[in-house]
């Protein structure tokens, strides 16, 4: 879609994604995001075609600017990524833990998209460890699966 | 009320009963490629319709028939506001579909399935 939207899309992802993490996927109603994220429900539908478009759209653009890339995030090849925890913000995996909580049994997008920040996310803390380990990437993602174990201990109040 | 299925490569959306007087309409068929998305949304209902023509409008008794809102065409058939379904389009008359079905959370997962996996 070449027309203007007449909105940032980058700060109404990242406002989606805030939604989504504090009232989990089910329970956030479009009234919650229209209100949250200041836009016309015409327009929330006419950008994102459903409430799920906004949902893997904001997702797949949190994996992209906050796991995966970008300040903070993991990157491939850092050297001090697996030391610190690999995530500079632990709280940067909430909404991998609502996508693969609410949506990763039903919906085959949102499993792609978590397994391969999952994927990247385990290269990179191997890419840390002085002897780099299995390079067979139908393994599981143990130590990134373990990452998302320590955050939901983390949030335990 | 409204059932919608899907057949091949099509969504159809059969309007039941006597709201096919009011909605102008008993049958759409949308070929599943202009369909975007699915989402159940009680709140749609309280919002600003735009303006009517043809088809009947008693707020709080029942929403059907066409209304056009921003230079868009939007189908109605509501009576029932927890149980609508908002199904957005391109490419066709009607930019977007407001309808109550009998299982909102089911239709939406059967539509964003087909809609994904196509």
């Amino acid at each position: 879609m070449g027309r203007p939207r007449g909105f940032r899309e980058e700060v109404v992802l990242e406002s989606a994604a805030e939604a989504f993490v504090h009232g989990g996927y089910e329970a956030t109603s479009v009234d919650d995001l229209v209100q949250r994220l200041g836009l016309h429900r015409g327009s929330l539908y006419q950008a994102f075609g459903s409430k799920r478009g906004l949902f893997l759209a904001a997702l797949r653009h949190h994996i992209r600017t906050k796991l995966t890339a970008g300040p903070g995030s993991l990157r491939p090849g850092g050297s001090t990524a697996f030391q610190v925890g690999a995530v500079a913000d632990s709280s940067r995996l909430d909404l991998l833990l609502v996508a693969a909580l609410e949506r990763g049994h039903s919906d085959a997008e949102v499993a792609v998209a978590v397994r391969g920040a999952l994927t990247d996310l385990e290269q990179a803390i191997d890419s840390d460890l002085p002897v780099p380990r299995s390079t067979d990437t139908s393994a599981r993602p143990v130590r990134a699966l373990g990452l998302l174990a320590d955050r939901l201990y983390e949030r335990l109040i | 009320m409204a059932t919608i299925l899907i057949e091949g490569q099509n969504l159809t959306i059969e309007v039941e009963g006597l709201d096919k007087l009011w909605a102008l309409k008993s049958r759409l068929t949308i070929p599943l490629a202009h369909v975007r998305g699915a989402t159940a949304d009680p709140g749609i209902v309280d919002e600003p319709k735009g303006w009517r023509g043809p088809g009947a409008h008693i707020p709080g008794v029942i929403v059907a028939g066409t209304f056009h809102q921003d230079g868009k065409k939007v189908f109605w058939d509501v009576h029932d506001k927890t149980k609508a379904v908002v199904i957005e389009l391109k490419d066709e008359t009607y930019q977007r579909l407001v309808v109550e079905v009998a299982d909102p959370r089911a239709t939406v997962e059967v539509i964003e399935r087909a809609v994904s996996e196509r």
